[in-house]
C-alpha cells in the first residue's frame, strides 16, 4: 500500500479502463442473442440489480465514507412509487419512475440535513431508523400503499416511442437490457465521481471530516451531493425491480436489503469502481446456488445417496439453511479478505510480483 | 499605520464553567508574524479553533479585513483567505501527497488540471516533490508536518494559522520549517503562529502575545517578553527571576 498506489489516487485518466468498459458492455449486450434460457437471463438481471445497488451505495457509502444502512429506503421509494403511480393511477413506469427518483431524491436530502450532523456510528443507526420509519408509514398506510399486502401489477403498458413499439416488458430481455444500461450507467457515475473535483472532496471528508472542513469544504453541502447522487441511483435500482417483479411490499423496506447492498460493497471492495461489480460478482451467484440447492446436488452428484439419511436430511435442510450459510461465507470473506475480493486479488498480484523480483534478484545476484 | 487585517476583540470562550479564553484581545497588521505562546492549557488551539470556525466565540468579536467571523464555519473562513494547520496532523491517509494537496487547491478552482498545477508548485515550496505520489499516511512525522503546510497553502490564504508545525521534529527539520515560515513571510503572507520552542518563535516572531489560563498575559517584542517577569513566572513558578 505503499507509493504510487492507484487504489483511491485519480491520476490522468488513460484510455485502457475505458477501452475495457465499453468492450464488456458490448460483450454484454450481445449475450441474450446466444442465451435463451430464462434462468441464466433472470440470474444476470439480478447481477445488474446489484451492481446498480453496489455502485449507487459506493458513492456515500464508499467515496464519501457515509456507512448508511437505510438504503432499503430509496430502493423500496423507488420501488413503491413507481408501482403505485402504474397500478392506481395508470401512469406508464417510464415515467413513474422518475417522480419515484426525484421523490428519493428529496427524501434523501430532507434526512441528509438532519442526520449527516451525526458520525460514525451514529450516523449508521440514524441511517437505520431512517428507514424503518418508511417502512412503518408504508406498512400502515393502506388507504395509499395497500399497506401489509403490497401491490401487484397487473398490465404494464407498452412503451412506444413514435408509435414504433420498443418493447412490451414481456420475457426477461427487456429487463436484461434495462439493467445493463443503468449498470453501465453507475459504473460511469462512479468513474465520473471518482475523476473529478467531487471525487476528490468526497474521499477527503472520507479521511478526515475536521480536516476537509478546514481545507474550505462544505461537509453538509458535499455529503449531501453525494447521498442524492447515491439515492437516485437506489431508488432506480427500485423503479427497476418494482417492474421486472411486478410486486412491492413492505419487505422491500426491511433492513436486511440495506445490509444486502451494503454487503455488495465490502464484499467487494470499497471506494473503488470495480468492487461492487465484482461484489455482485461473488454474492449474486453464491446466493442462488444456495437457494436452489446446488449444494446438496453437488454432493449428490460426488456420490452420495440422494435417498439414503443423510442425503434426505441434507436435501431438506440445506436449502432452508441458505440464509445461514449465506451469513457464515460472508463473514469468513469479511475475516479473510478485510479489503474485500478486489483489495485481496490487487494485494495478491502484487505480492506475487515481489516474490517474482526477489527471486529474479536472487538468481541475479548468484549469476 | 494600516488598518489590521485580523483583529481579535475580547473573545472568550466557555466550557461549561470552565473559560478557555478570557477576554483576549489583540490584532495583526498585514505581513507580520504574531507569535501565540504559553504554557500548556492555556488555551493557545481553542482560539485557533475560535478564530477558524470550529467554534463560536462565546463572547467578544473576531474581525478578517473588517468583516465580522463569528458564526461562520470553517470552510467558509477558509475561502474567505484563513486557514489553519493542525497541531496533531491530519494527512488523507489513503490518498496520495499530491491528492492531499489537490484537495485545497480545489479551494480556488474546480479544474483539477490546474489544481495538479498549483499543487506541484506548492509541494515544491515545502520540498515534498518527490513524494507526491506516495501515501500520505505513510509519511514520517517531518514530512507530514510540511505536506500540512503545503495543503493548507494550496488554499490560498491571506492568513496562515500555524499550529506547533514544529512539535515532534529534530533540530534539522525544524530549522528547515523555520526557513519556510521565514520565506512565506517576504512572500507577504501574514502568519499567527503557536510554538513551543522559544527560541524558534523569539526568532521568526515581529511580536509575541503570551496566553496563561485563558487570559492574554503579555503581549509584545520578543525582546520585551523575555524580559517579562510575569512570563517568566507564568512558565517556570515563582522564585526563578
Amino acid at each position: 500500500m505503499r507509493a504510487g498506489s492507484p487504489s483511491c489516487a485519480p491520476r490522468g485518466a488513460s484510455p485502457l479502463p475505458v477501452v475495457g468498459f465499453l468492450a464488456a458492455a458490448a460483450l454484454l449486450a450481445a449475450v441474450p442473442a446466444f442465451v435463451q434460457s430464462p434462468y441464466a437471463l433472470h440470474v444476470m438481471v439480478l447481477l445488474f440489480l446489484a451492481i446498480i445497488q453496489g455502485e449507487s451505495w459506493n458513492v456515500l457509502g464508499g467515496y464519501t465514507g457515509q456507512y448508511s444502512v437505510g438504503h432499503a429506503a430509496y430502493f423500496g421509494v423507488g420501488a413503491y412509487v413507481t408501482l403505485m403511480l402504474l397500478q392506481f393511477r395508470q401512469v406508464p413506469p417510464w415515467w413513474g419512475a422518475w417522480a419515484a427518483v426525484l421523490l428519493a431524491v428529496v427524501l434523501g436530502l430532507v434526512v441528509g440535513s438532519i442526520t449527516f450532523r451525526l458520525r460514525g456510528p451514529y450516523f449508521v443507526l440514524a441511517s437505520i431508523a431512517v428507514a424503518e420509519i418508511v417502512r412503518l408509514v408504508v406498512q400502515n398506510w393502506k388507504s395509499v400503499t395497500n399497506g401489509a399486502e403490497g401491490i401487484l401489477v397487473t398490465e404494464v403498458p407498452a412503451l412506444r416511442i413514435g408509435g414504433h413499439l420498443v418493447t412490451d416488458f414481456t420475457g426477461k430481455v427487456p429487463f436484461y437490457y434495462a439493467g445493463l444500461g443503468l449498470a453501465a450507467v453507475t459504473v460511469a457515475v462512479n468513474w465520473a465521481v471518482q475523476h473529478s473535483k467531487l471525487g476528490y472532496y468526497f474521499q477527503a471528508i472520507r479521511e478526515d471530516q475536521d480536516a476537509a472542513h478546514s481545507l474550505g469544504i462544505s461537509l453538509a453541502r458535499y455529503k449531501n451531493v453525494a447521498l442524492a447522487i447515491s439515492a437516485f441511483f437506489t431508488a432506480w435500482s427500485g423503479a427497476f425491480y418494482g417492474i421486472y417483479v411486478g410486486f412491492v411490499d413492505p419487505n422491500l423496506l426491511a433492513v436486511d436489503v440495506s445490509v444486502q447492498i451494503v454487503l455488495i460493497c465490502i464484499i467487494g471492495g470499497i471506494g473503488t469502481i470495480l468492487g461492487p461489480v465484482l461484489g455482485a460478482l461473488v454474492l449474486v451467484p453464491l446466493s442462488e446456488a444456495l437457494r436452489s440447492n446446488l449444494i446438496a446436488e453437488g454432493l449428490f452428484s460426488l456420490g452420495l445417496s440422494p435417498t439414503s439419511r443423510t442425503g434426505l436430511f441434507l436435501k431438506e435442510n440445506l436449502a432452508q439453511a441458505h440464509v445461514l450459510i449465506y451469513g457464515i461465507l460472508v463473514v469468513v470473506v469479511i475475516l479473510y479478505m478485510p479489503d474485500g475480493v478486489l483489495g485481496f486479488v490487487k494485494n495478491l498480484a502484487r505480492r506475487r510480483a515481489a516474490a517474482r523480483g526477489a527471486a529474479a534478484a536472487a538468481t541475479g545476484g548468484a549469476a | 499605520m494600516a488598518a489590521p487585517v485580523l483583529e481579535i476583540k475580547q473573545v472568550s470562550k466557555f466550557f461549561g464553567g470552565l473559560a478557555a479564553n478570557a477576554n483576549v484581545s489583540f490584532s495583526m497588521e498585514e505581513g507580520m508574524i504574531m507569535g501565540l505562546i504559553g504554557p500548556n492549557g492555556a488555551g493557545k488551539t481553542t482560539l485557533f479553533n475560535c478564530i477558524t470556525g470550529y467554534y463560536p466565540p462565546s463572547r467578544g468579536e473576531i474581525l478578517f479585513k473588517g468583516r465580522r467571523m463569528n458564526g461562520l464555519q470553517p470552510d467558509q473562513v477558509c475561502k474567505l483567505g484563513m486557514a489553519r494547520t493542525w497541531q496533531k496532523v491530519r494527512p488523507l491517509a489513503k490518498m496520495t501527497v499530491l491528492d492531499n494537496v489537490m484537495v485545497g487547491a480545489l479551494a480556488r478552482t474546480n479544474s483539477l488540471r490546474v489544481a495538479r498545477q498549483a499543487a506541484m508548485e506548492q509541494l515544491g515550496v515545502v520540498r515534498l516533490a518527490q513524494r507526491a505520489g506516495a501515501l500520505a499516511g505513510g509519511l514520517p512525522i517531518g514530512e507530514r508536518k510540511r505536506l500540512e503546510v503545503a495543503r493548507v497553502l494550496a488554499t490560498r490564504p491571506e492568513i496562515l494559522l500555524l499550529d506547533e508545525v514544529m512539535g515532534g521534529l529534530n533540530p534539522a527539520e525544524s530549522e528547515e520549517i523555520i526557513q519556510l515560515i521565514l520565506e512565506l513571510k517576504r512572500g507577504g503572507l501574514t502568519q499567527m503562529v503557536i510554538e513551543h520552542d522559544m527560541k524558534a518563535i523569539m526568532r521568526i516572531s515581529d511580536r509575541i502575545v503570551v496566553l496563561n489560563s485563558g487570559e492574554k498575559l503579555a503581549e509584545g517584542l520578543p525582546a520585551e517578553i523575555v524580559s517579562n517577569r510575569d512570563v517568566v513566572t507564568a512558565y517556570l513558578g515563582e522564585g526563578f527571576e
